[in-house]
């Protein structure tokens, strides 16, 4: 039970390649925090420069009110659950789990006590008697979260635990971590590079890309409001629709021009962007797939769109659109209002017609990445 | 194809038959013959990987031949004519009290074991309660175990106490000591009472119990027959003496260097310090001159020293050990296949780099160091060139190899051929014994299940 603080903390590996920029970052006690981005943007790095499995280049990392820098990984009290599980091979699961305690020479009983209860906890206590190998993937993670949780670690670390599983055990593991948390309640670090993943999970989400941070909220933060255009790719799926298209300020407030039409945005949007002073520029406009309004006849402020691909999801259908100047748009609709007649227009080179509410539209500056109310 | 056209089914299939038949012998004559080719070149690499065992054939033959009632040199003939005598094996052990004691020795080793055994699971009753009470009973068995059985051993080999057997001594008790530390590690382990409550733990079975118990009484009778060659080693003969001085080498040779090859390799391995790559480039360099450049500077070096002749038993300890680390590579090759999540894993789970090292990469890297000890005991077991020029002239200070070439070369030859087969025989054995054990570690892949498979 501690805080993680990171104040300009940097790595910069022997290659000179940087690896994270001026990473500052203040985790609260029994937070969960996610960090989230592409392969290769520094969370991995930074998850183990908490760890103590790399140096820390430039900055200060600080667990509760101590400065961990230069300390051992041994005596920083975190436990780390990794991506290939890493269990000891030559001994059994017990043996496993309870390695940490043993080091700590811990009694018996006492060590006896705190695995069966762990292997209760996460419904392992029959595989404690075999090796590693003989567990499927699903079990070799539960022990590898086992052998974290019997040590009562103050931070708990996780590096992409659920990547090596399949989609089905993934979602069973993902649900079984929140209610892990919930008994064990203390503060996790987990590094993914899944949305879902880290929309479910986290308390705080951090996105990164190349290094640097680009945003760091709750997950509905997150979601609502992406401060640039990475973020709003990143979250979400299917991905934002990205269009080109002008940000007019007229007399009555500002508005919208794509593929022809006028969108006028609502009073909030308009005092936003009074307030920091934007003129009429070329935007890129960002709509979400479940955002999208669709209209299957041609009103007044509509875009028309024609039908390239219908993909049937269960509960709802994503239509892959194009516009007449050739963007692609994607829009998420779901099934149970759709009429048998409005199902048969959804083919192939059908004409559809979309509408953006002004509340959903998010503004960015095409030259800065930046969300031009938010950002 | 017109043929098949014909309406009749008899003779449709009947062509076709003939055409299949036709196909078979062909493929079957091909085949035949390309099998016949390949017999024929197995045949030929097996007799020429083989016709090298042809020579030890013939020595061991004429290590039966009996130099008092046939010619003790060399002969025409390969099997003996008076019939299959020891008379050879007699002679290398003549005068010395191992031979004639073995028997009691094995009883004694027996009794050891036995009584150690009995004290070791009596003191696995005890609850976890006690666990210093243990600790200190599981000392106190292993110090009067080991203690009974060096007091019976000295008693019965009549020793008399003097300087000479007092370093000797010292040399055993390392020995043991390093024996002692591997049973220790056996008896010690944590006690099953505790895991029998949970479902699909293996319990210890009775052939485990049996085999330890085995163990312990093969250990006992090593350990005699080592310090046996150490501790009383003068025989009319010379050979125990000098199979005693290349057992202490080899022995000590293979404990060093082990520690040295797998400390380097881990550490060329897993960390990542400035001059690494310099450091492996430069050993790769200097592996490819020939050790023996360095012979004269080296004997210079250890008369400086007083480790030849009469020293040339420590003397020799230090040549094998000394470059011990060049020969990282294969470890080194090894230990990068064990996954580095295991090491980061462990260290945050509160082991030291040591300890690391010891409780996870040791076990898996089971194969490896078993390949160590193999080939680090080797060199110094079979060694000629070090050995004959740092012990040169100092009879007693010879090992094996030396001491027989000595035998067929200044003594007559014709007399001690024989003789010099049977000392060969016996040089062969341990290693064989060794090779037979451990083989199977070889091939042993340990690291299975380590990450996802």
């Amino acid at each position: 039970m501690a805080s993680v603080t990171l104040e300009h903390v940097k790595k910069i590996y022997d290659n000179n390649v940087v690896a994270v920029h001026d990473f500052n970052l203040e985790i609260k006690d029994k937070e969960f925090v996610v960090f989230v981005g592409p392969s290769g943007c520094g969370k991995s790095t930074t998850l183990r420069m908490i760890a103590g499995l790399e140096d820390i280049s430039e900055g200060v990392l600080r667990i509760g009110d101590r400065v961990v820098n230069d300390v051992e990984p041994k005596d920083r009290d975190i436990a780390m659950v990794f991506q290939n599980y890493a269990l000891y091979p030559h001994i059994t699961v017990y043996e496993n789990m309870a390695f940490s305690l043993r080091l700590r020479r811990m009694d018996n009983e006492e060590v006896h006590k705190r695995v069966v209860q762990a292997a209760d906890i996460l419904g392992i206590t029959e595989y404690l008697g075999r090796k590693p190998k003989q567990l499927s993937g699903g079990q070799r993670q539960r022990v590898a979260i086992g052998r974290a949780i019997v040590r009562n670690p103050a931070v708990f670390l996780m590096d992409e635990p659920l990547s090596n599983l399949d989609a089905k055990l993934r979602n069973q593991m993902r649900a079984e971590i929140i209610l892990l948390r919930k008994r064990v309640d203390t503060t996790f670090v987990y590094v993914t590079h899944d949305q879902t993943e880290a929309m479910t999970l986290g308390d705080r989400i951090v996105v990164m890309k190349d290094g640097y941070i680009q945003q760091v909220g709750t997950p509905q933060q997150v979601f609502d409001t992406p401060t640039n255009l990475f973020v709003a790719g990143f979250i979400g799926s299917p991905q934002m629709n990205f269009l080109k298209a002008r940000l007019e300020k007229g007399a009555n407030g500002y508005q919208v021009n794509v593929l022809g039409v006028q969108l006028p945005l609502n009073a909030e949007q308009n005092a936003a962007l009074t307030e920091r002073g934007v003129l009429s520029q070329d935007i890129t406009l960002g709509v979400r797939p479940e955002h999208t309004s669709v209209l299957f006849e041609k009103t007044a402020g509509a875009i028309e769109c024609e039908i390239n691909v219908n993909e049937m999801m269960g509960s709802e259908l994503h239509l892959h659109l194009s516009s007449q100047n050739g963007d692609r748009i994607i829009v998420r609709l779901p099934t149970v209002d759709l009429s048998a007649e409005q199902r048969s227009r959804l083919a192939y080179g059908n004409k559809m017609y979309i509408t953006f509410p002004a509340k959903v539209m998010h503004l960015f500056d095409p030259k800065t990445e930046k969300n031009l109310i938010f950002g | 194809m017109s043929k098949k056209q014909i309406p009749e089914v008899d003779i449709v299939v009947d062509e076709k038959a003939g055409v299949i038949r036709e196909v078979k012998q062909a493929t079957r004559s091909k085949s035949g013959h390309e099998r016949r080719v390949n017999t024929s070149i197995y045949i030929i690499l097996v007799i020429m990987s083989i016709i090298w065992l042809a020579p030890f054939v013939f020595l061991v033959f004429q290590s039966f031949r009996s130099y008092k009632l046939e010619s003790g040199g060399m002969v025409d003939y390969l099997l003996p004519k008076n019939g299959w005598s020891l008379d050879n094996y007699r002679f290398l052990f003549e005068g010395s009290n191992f031979f004639p004691w073995w028997g009691t020795t094995l009883l004694i080793a027996a009794l050891c074991a036995a009584v150690l055994t009995l004290a070791t699971v009596m003191i696995k009753r005890l609850g976890s309660e006690n666990r210093h009470m243990k600790t200190l009973l599981t000392v106190l068995a292993l110090v009067v175990g080991y203690g009974l059985f060096i007091a019976l051993m000295v008693r019965l080999l009549g020793l008399a106490v003097s300087a000479e057997i007092a370093g000797k001594l010292v040399l055993s008790a390392l020995l043991l000591l390093i024996a002692g530390y591997i049973v220790a590690r056996f008896y010690l382990k944590q006690d099953s009472r505790l895991l029998r409550s949970i479902p699909g733990y293996e319990k210890e079975k009775t052939s485990d119990v049996v085999k330890k118990v085995i163990a312990l009484f093969a250990e006992f009778a090593v350990i005699f027959a080592i310090l046996a060659c150490i501790l009383k080693p003068m025989t009319a003969s010379q050979y125990l003496n000098w199979y005693g001085n290349t057992l202490t080498v080899a022995l000590f040779t293979a404990v060093i260097q082990t520690v040295i090859v797998l400390s380097v390799s881990y550490a060329l391995s897993r960390l990542r310090f400035r001059g690494r790559k310099l450091i492996m480039n430069v050993v790769l360099v200097l592996g490819m001159f020939p050790g023996f450049l360095t012979m004269i500077t080296l004997y210079f070096l250890l008369k400086q020293l007083g480790l030849t002749q009469s020293g040339a038993i420590p003397g020799m300890i230090l040549i094998y050990c000394a470059s011990s680390g060049m020969g990282y590579y294969i470890s080194k090759g090894f230990f990068d296949t064990i996954p580095k999540s295991l090491d980061e894993s462990a260290r945050i789970d509160g082991a030291t780099r040591f300890q690391v090292f010891l409780k996870i990469i040791m076990p898996l890297a089971k194969p490896i160091v078993i390949y160590t000890i193999l080939m680090a005991f080797m060199a110094p077991w079979g060694d000629y060139v070090f050995a004959s020029y740092i012990a040169f002239g100092s009879e007693p200070n010879f090992n094996v190899a030396v001491g027989l070439y000595r035998w067929v070369n200044v003594n007559d030859y014709q007399g001690y051929f024989t003789r010099f087969c049977a000392g060969g025989v016996l040089v062969a054995l341990p290693i064989t014994a060794l090779f037979l054990a451990l083989q199977k570690y070889y091939v042993e892949g340990v690291t299975g299940g380590a990450v996802k498979g």
